[in-house]
């Protein structure tokens, strides 16, 4: 009886050793390699993935994916950040908003200085670093938000793409009248509900003017007459005319997706980096897609396009307290930033964010609309610099609900912000 | 002799008192803790800061809301679940072999994950979804204002039934065959057998039923989550609901002000409501 329990209890410890050492990183010892955690969103594209892998390669270090699912992905890794956890490389949003809800100068490691931002021209200055440093390595293209439309229905409605949201409201009945969904909401998936009012702030927030006025309190989203109010009054009068699907409550993104490339609507308020998604919807098969998909921008009263810095493809290096593995994701930055970006690029068919890169070719129709509607003027969203923002896509589930009225969801809004300016410690609250 | 039978049971306590104290009682006193400080992920400092989280939540129009949504759920959940559940036993009491059918049927749902059966009905309640195909009726049963928190807490007494009705169940095969068989000789029809001999007798049964689906539900979060996410609105915005989005956003001690809330509610709700039905388990 003795001996099968010591041996039981020697199988117990030995599998408890090997799965301790398989809690640490280090590779084999002596070999300089290490493994490293690498917090990652979803949506990642094929070819980023396959950027990981030949960092691998090259490398010899091993990176280990924690996939943290697009749906939620802001609440979800915001849950893992407030465990204490850490990654070696962190996949996260860009924005101002978004860094110092990460507590930078605490947890993160200062990049400035780095090779790859002095190629990025002013990109930095608009995202990626809070007081002056430089805490990310942003190597994806900012997402572009703008209007998806069905060329076929427009054609067929006799009608060109709206330009501003008074095109937008006229364009509703006559699209409506050609018995399709003028534009297709998601409120199922929560967040796509906030782009449309974000999309028609473009022209009050043109050199990020009135996103810094919110951020720094000269300005609050409440005030009277404010353009934040207008906003989302543009976007109840909209709804109340009927202009979107009747399940925009449980409809999900993926729906509005479906309904735009079968020609079910006729306009989407999406952002650039759901081109894979709008993809998927087609079958993969990018020539419908090509034939069928615009993209323009459009704000309240001009046609601009809203950017803000994704996460896709934007990386920060969290303080680990390894000199190993800080070393390895060091590298890990310096690669995706180096001479191996022109082949994601070209692999990708996106557009790049190092000037010393050129465009790839043969990319689809519908993301040169989005690069023409980038170039010719898109303003920053107007929420990149404000913390606190995260609750507006529930404050226009509200409004949708008709439980709140523009004015009462903005000074809710306001609350958010103030409790999240005072948290960080911004100037001027 | 006494005083070692006084202490005789704690070697068998001992590992549930260990289990309770370290994954709820130490971690429900830290919480408290959280629920008054400043905690966020702006900064590294946690420091104290009173009731401002409470402040900050009823200025949001946040609180009062998500607790009446909490308490209103909780006791649809208790009344469907107990009803169904109740009714389900005494269809399916005799242990016959289409009764062990039904029954292994009726708790299938139960070892579902909660997420999943949540998003199973979604796609089933959707607009054009198979219940609305079925019934030729268009209705966004989880987008109404009007029937969203209704259908949640069906859904959920579609997950939980089959347990409760086990309970139920074994509540009344415990009753004294003699008992029934005494008052049927003294004429009491089968629904004065209910309420004078049966019901009385599942009393036990009932106490820990209503407790366990009003607690449960109560904590409700799962199930909202793969269905509404809270909405339309706020309608089923839960304080677990309300918890994770605070949370998400870094207003992690304003999060731990709900959790503590649910707890006290929880407290508040379960403490009185057992003591009372094991009263009545006593004198009725």
């Amino acid at each position: 009886m003795r001996a099968p329990s010591r041996l039981l209890g020697a199988a117990i410890g030995a599998a408890l050793a090997l799965s301790l050492s398989g809690c640490g990183s280090s590779a084999p010892e002596g070999t300089g390699q290490v493994k490293l955690t690498l917090w990652h969103n979803s949506a990642d594209p094929a070819p980023l993935l396959e950027m990981y892998r030949k960092f691998e390669k090259q490398s010899g270090h091993k990176i280990e994916l924690v996939s943290i699912p697009s749906d939620g992905f802001e609440e979800t890794t915001q849950t893992k950040w407030a465990t204490g956890d850490r990654p070696d490389i962190l996949e996260y949003h860009a924005t101002v908003s978004g860094l110092l809800a990460l507590n930078p100068a605490e947890n993160l490691r200062d990049l400035t200085g780095e090779a790859y931002i002095a190629r990025s021209g002013d990109l930095y200055e608009a995202a990626g670093s809070v007081n002056g440093r430089v805490y990310a390595a942003i190597t994806g293209f900012p997402q572009v938000f703008g209007l998806y439309y069905n060329k076929k229905v427009f054609t067929a409605a006799g009608l060109t793409p709206p330009s501003n949201f008074t095109e937008l409201a006229a364009a509703c009945p006559k699209l409506k009248a050609a018995g399709v969904t003028p534009v297709f909401e998601s409120g199922g998936s929560i967040w796509p509900v906030q782009i449309l009012p974000i999309l028609y702030l473009a022209g009050a927030n043109q050199s990020n003017a009135y996103g810094k006025a919110i951020a720094s309190h000269s300005s609050t989203l409440a005030d009277a007459g404010s353009p934040f109010v207008a906003g989302l009054t543009a976007y109840a009068k909209l709804k109340a005319d009927g202009c979107f699907n009747k399940d925009i409550v449980t409809a999900k993104f993926e729906d509005s997706m479906k309904a735009l490339v079968t020609g079910k609507a006729a306009m989407v308020a999406q952002h650039s980096d759901m081109l894979p998604a709008l993809l998927a919807a087609a079958g993969g098969d990018q020539k419908t897609v090509d034939e069928s998909v615009g993209f323009v921008g459009l704000s309240s009263a001009k046609p601009l396009a809203t950017y803000a810095p994704g996460p896709i493809g934007t990386f920060y290096l969290p303080k680990t307290g390894d000199a190993a593995r800080e070393k390895a994701s060091l590298d890990f930055v310096r690669f995706m930033t180096g001479p191996a970006y022109a082949e994601y690029i070209t692999a990708s068919k996106t557009f790049p964010v190092f000037k010393d890169v050129p465009d790839p070719q043969g990319v689809s129709s519908v993301l040169q609309d989005v690069k023409k509607a980038y170039d010719t003027g898109a303003v920053i969203s107007f929420n990149s610099d404000i913390p606190g923002m995260g609750g507006l896509a529930q404050l226009m589930s509200e409004l949708i609900a008709g439980q709140k009225d523009p004015q009462k969801a903005a000074t809710q809004l306001q609350g958010q912000v103030e409790q999240a300016a005072k948290a960080a410690g911004l100037p001027g609250w | 002799m006494v005083m070692r039978n006084r202490v005789a049971w704690l070697p068998w306590a001992l590992p549930a008192i260990v289990l309770v104290t370290v994954f709820f009682v130490a971690p429900f006193l830290l919480n408290v803790r959280f629920a008054f400080s400043s905690w966020t992920s702006f900064r590294a400092e946690i420091t104290w800061n009173g009731l401002e989280n409470v402040r900050t939540l009823i200025d949001q129009d946040l609180l009062a809301n998500a607790v009446t949504v909490t308490v209103l759920y909780a006791i649809l959940c208790m009344a469907i679940q107990n009803t169904v559940s109740l009714s389900l036993a005494l269809a399916l009491q005799r242990t016959s072999r289409i009764n062990t059918v039904f029954r292994s049927a009726f708790f299938l749902p139960t070892l579902i994950s909660p997420l999943a059966a949540g998003y199973i009905w979604r796609g089933l309640l959707a607009p054009d979804g198979a219940v609305n195909s079925f019934l030729g009726i268009e209705w966004a049963w989880l987008g109404e204002p009007s029937t969203a928190l209704v259908v949640v807490a069906f859904i959920d007494a579609w997950k939980w039934s089959g347990l409760i009705t086990l309970v139920y169940i074994a509540g009344l095969n415990s009753i004294p065959k003699s008992l029934l068989e005494s008052a049927t000789v003294d004429g009491a029809g089968s629904w004065t057998r209910f309420r004078r001999v049966v019901f009385p007798m599942l009393a036990p049964a009932l106490t820990f039923n209503v407790a366990v689906t009003l607690v449960g539900a109560l904590s409700a979060y799962d199930v909202i989550a793969a269905t509404t996410g809270g909405g339309p609105g706020d309608h089923t915005r839960a304080l677990n609901v309300v918890m994770r989005q605070q949370w998400g956003q870094g207003f992690f001690g304003s999060a731990s002000a709900l959790g503590f809330t649910v707890t006290l509610l929880v407290i508040a709700t379960a403490v009185p409501l057992v003591w009372w039905l094991r009263r009545r388990e006593v004198t009725g």
